[in-house]
């Protein structure tokens, strides 16, 4: 089966030949369209999916999250919001029996998978809280109106050196009704000369004294989680919740160096964006997430070894900064001649394994302070920087997050060193919920970055 | 030598005590509010005070880390004036045991930095009298809270947080009577947008309770330094802890975590100053405060007037309308 991108209407009738053909499927397994005629996933009808059983594995674990966040609430297990969070607190909470972490934020992008028809943009609107903050303002209805994910048993969130669109958010939730437990994210910085200083995953490094004030804020969460899951949360129970959290970790390493690495790309990038966010998560399923980037990263190593490529080496190698919105860009990407090279879509640290040589709270609180949100841009663009370099970028796109309060400085900061530092053809650009209307515009600046690209690559093979 | 911040809970006893003079921007000159950057979504306020870091690199500031427009404006500095500004990390999440260590270990470093700048280390006696001399002076300008004119009592308050203490009045103590009782509550207030409260008076109201960021609510009071119980109250590093738990212990602003202090203190003071309205001040792109203008009106069931504070000098037509009608409708 070569690779090759489908229609939600194509994806039906190749779903009934891989039926045919003897496909297993796990419970959450199905017919993608299905998830446009029950809940609604109007967007699903404008993207382009990869015709693997494993992107199809991905699309419907996805997709089912809500779902399968009921069925655990149903057979007594506790749910634990996971707010501004990228990848810490739920590596806890899975190392608990009994709890399931679920990221509350995900709810950002159920505007573009609804384009709109939820009505959470609006209602966020009434509730005081307007266009002018980014998408994930949603998550704020849907808690509100609780027909999007059952709401969880406790909620935490961080704090401290965080997007203000989120801390105020998060905050006007709390004031609606949803008690939260805050923990302190301090701004990391270098070490002093007379300070002890600490290695971080991601080649950072902090104070010690920033170590330890996190990590005894995270003490302080696993207290809460111990007293909801009926059991504490030993060194032991959190070191093995570390290892497995490592697993898939490793995985998405592996599949991020295989595809990103190759000539062409055996795997789209909007796969490739979502396979992604499974690390910072799993989806609220650890055990599945692996599975469904073990069998992405089996399909991407045959399509390799058989040079079978959804995109081909013609295409310009972009790297891409931020997550976007609309999902349907990157589809867009690939259309307009470019391809995923590399990424930063905000948690590289989560991509990092987390030491399992320390102390396990000591090594967790390392690993959130090496979040590229919470220092300065400065180290953010340095690792850009390298990873470019590793994965031969032709060109950079900072995809600004509509209304996000880091974006307005962040961008242009970023896109200055990157340019600097590279000589590589950098845009900013702002990917909102639904692009649609945004078209002409995002092909306009896509295709001329693709276009000045290509011309830079002309010349040097000249 | 002077030292530049844009925060009423950065600690200025403690850079007083180094010999270095905290100047709260909010009554620089300088301050220049008008727009030069073009990305949208920037605060002017935080553009503000970027700019004037930018345009006076022999000026060292003092940034804080409390919301994300100064954090990242920060980042913008870093190599333009390397060694002549500092971010000073301020925890938000007041409840946790480890937000005053975190506090107090910024004022160990902060130390530093001040000695590099040519400050010295302070001794026990003279930190103990620099904190005992802003108590005071906090404490006089609050006595003066209900009585003085908003304006006079704005410009009392970043005089105070330009000059440190004694607080003077430059104003006589009379406030006018007035019919409708407002509160002017929000972000940073500089003296450049002070007309905002003459255009409130000349609607008709009057601005009894300022809870902008550098207004009253900036003026805590810790008590004295000298009734702390501890044996080693005459030590420095004893006073610095005092320092940071009490900065800690009396923040209340917005972007706290829960920001539930800053509207227990609103609630006393609407109530016992039977305020019938709240102006809601805060700049274009500011999440912190516009996030809480439906909270605020839920709190408190009062008219709600939501301004946003842009690049422009003065007050817009459409802003005095706007006030106009609000006062208006109050009477």
């Amino acid at each position: 089966m070569k690779p090759r991108k489908l229609t939600l209407v194509e994806w039906d009738q190749h779903y009934e030949e891989l039926v045919a053909a003897g496909l297993h499927e796990p419970a959450y397994g199905g017919r993608l369209s299905r998830h446009l005629a029950l809940e609604g996933d109007l967007r699903l009808r404008q993207l382009r999916f990869d015709n693997s059983p494993a992107a199809l594995r991905l699309w419907n674990f996805l997709l089912t999250e809500n779902q399968r966040l009921g069925e655990a609430r149903a057979s007594g297990e506790r749910i634990v919001g996971t707010m501004k969070d990228l990848g810490t607190v739920p590596v806890m909470v899975y190392a608990l029996s009994g709890l399931r972490a679920f990221y509350p934020d995900g709810a950002w992008w159920t505007p573009c998978l609804m384009e709109c028809s939820d009505g959470l943009l609006r209602q966020a609107e009434a509730a005081g809280i307007d266009a002018s903050f980014c998408p994930v303002r949603a998550m704020l209805a849907a808690f509100q109106n609780q027909e999007h994910f059952p709401i969880p048993d406790l909620l935490v969130c961080s704090t401290g050196s965080v997007c203000d669109d989120f801390s105020a958010i998060s905050q006007r939730l709390e004031r609606m009704g949803f008690p939260i437990t805050w923990w302190e994210m301090p701004r990391r910085r270098a070490p002093e000369a007379h300070e002890a200083a600490c290695p971080l995953p991601g080649g950072l490094t902090a104070p010690q004294c920033q170590v330890d004030c996190v990590r005894e804020e995270l003490g302080r969460i696993a207290e809460l989680l111990g007293q909801l899951a009926g059991q504490a949360l030993t060194s032991e129970l959190l070191a093995e919740g570390i290892r497995q959290a490592n697993q898939v970790r490793r995985r998405l390493g592996e599949l991020r160096q295989t595809v990103y690495s190759c000539v062409g790309a055996p795997l789209p990038a909007l796969e490739m964006l979502v396979a992604e966010m499974l690390a910072i998560h799993f989806c609220s399923d650890r055990a599945q997430a692996l599975q469904v980037l073990t069998d992405l990263l089996e399909e991407a190593v045959a399509r390799t070894k058989l040079d079978q490529f959804v995109i081909g080496e013609a295409a310009t190698r972009i790297y891409w900064v931020n997550p976007v919105a609309d999902l349907r860009a990157m589809n867009l990407l690939e259309d307009w001649g470019g391809r995923i090279c590399g990424s930063d879509y905000m948690f590289t640290h989560a991509l990092d394994p987390i030491p399992e040589d320390l102390p396990p709270l000591e090594a967790l609180a390392r690993t959130a302070l090496a979040d590229p949100m919470v220092g300065s841009t400065q180290d953010r663009a340095r690792r850009i920087v390298a990873d470019c370099r590793a994965c031969n970028a032709e060109a950079v796109v900072v995809s600004r997050i509509p209304g996000a309060s880091h974006s307005a400085w962040e961008g242009a900061s970023l896109r200055s060193i990157i340019s600097r530092e590279l000589d590589l053809p950098t845009i900013e650009l702002e990917i909102p919920s639904v692009c649609d209307a945004m078209l002409p515009t995002l092909a306009g600046r896509i295709q001329a970055l693709i276009e000045t690209s290509r011309a830079r690559r002309a010349a040097v093979s000249t | 030598m002077e030292l530049f911040h844009a925060s009423p809970w950065v600690p200025v006893e403690w850079i007083k005590a180094h010999g270095l003079e905290p100047r709260g921007l909010w009554y620089a000159d300088e301050l220049n509010l008008g727009p030069t950057r073009s990305s949208a979504g920037t605060c002017a306020f935080a553009q503000a005070v970027v700019r004037f870091a930018e345009t006076h690199p022999e000026k060292p500031v003092l940034l804080t880390t409390h919301c994300d427009q100064l954090r990242r404006g920060f980042d913008t500095l870093a190599d333009s004036v390397p060694g002549r500004a500092f971010l000073l990390n301020l925890p938000t999440a007041w409840q946790s045991p480890v937000a005053e260590r975190l506090y107090d270990c910024e004022l160990d470093r902060l130390s530093r930095f001040l000695v590099a700048l040519g400050g010295y280390l302070p001794t026990a006696e003279a930190l103990g009298k620099t904190i005992d001399a802003y108590a005071r002076a906090r404490g006089a300008l609050l006595a003066q809270a209900e009585i003085c004119p908003a304006r006079g009592y704005a410009e009392a308050i970043a005089r105070f947080h330009w000059e440190g203490p004694p607080a003077s009045m430059t104003e006589e103590c009379a406030a006018p009577d007035s019919v409708v009782r407002l509160a002017l509550v929000g972000g940073p207030l500089p003296r450049a947008q002070w007309h905002l409260i003459e255009v409130i008076e000349k609607a008709g109201a009057r601005v009894v309770l300022n809870g902008t960021e550098a207004g009253e609510r900036s003026l805590w009071t810790g008590g004295s330094v000298e009734h702390q119980a501890n044996p080693d109250a005459d030590s420095v590093s004893s006073m610095r802890l005092w320092l940071a738990r009490n900065y800690v212990r009396n923040c209340m602003d917005m972007f706290q975590r829960p920001n539930t202090r800053l509207y227990a203190w609103l609630k006393e003071r609407l109530a016992a100053r039977a305020i019938q309205g709240i102006v809601l001040w805060h700049y274009v792109a500011c999440d912190l405060w516009r996030a809480e203008a439906q909270s605020l009106r839920e709190a408190f069931g009062l008219p709600l007037l939501l301004l946003d504070a842009g690049d422009a000098p003065q007050a817009s037509a459409r802003d005095n309308g706007r006030v106009e009608a609000f006062v208006e409708s109050l009477r």
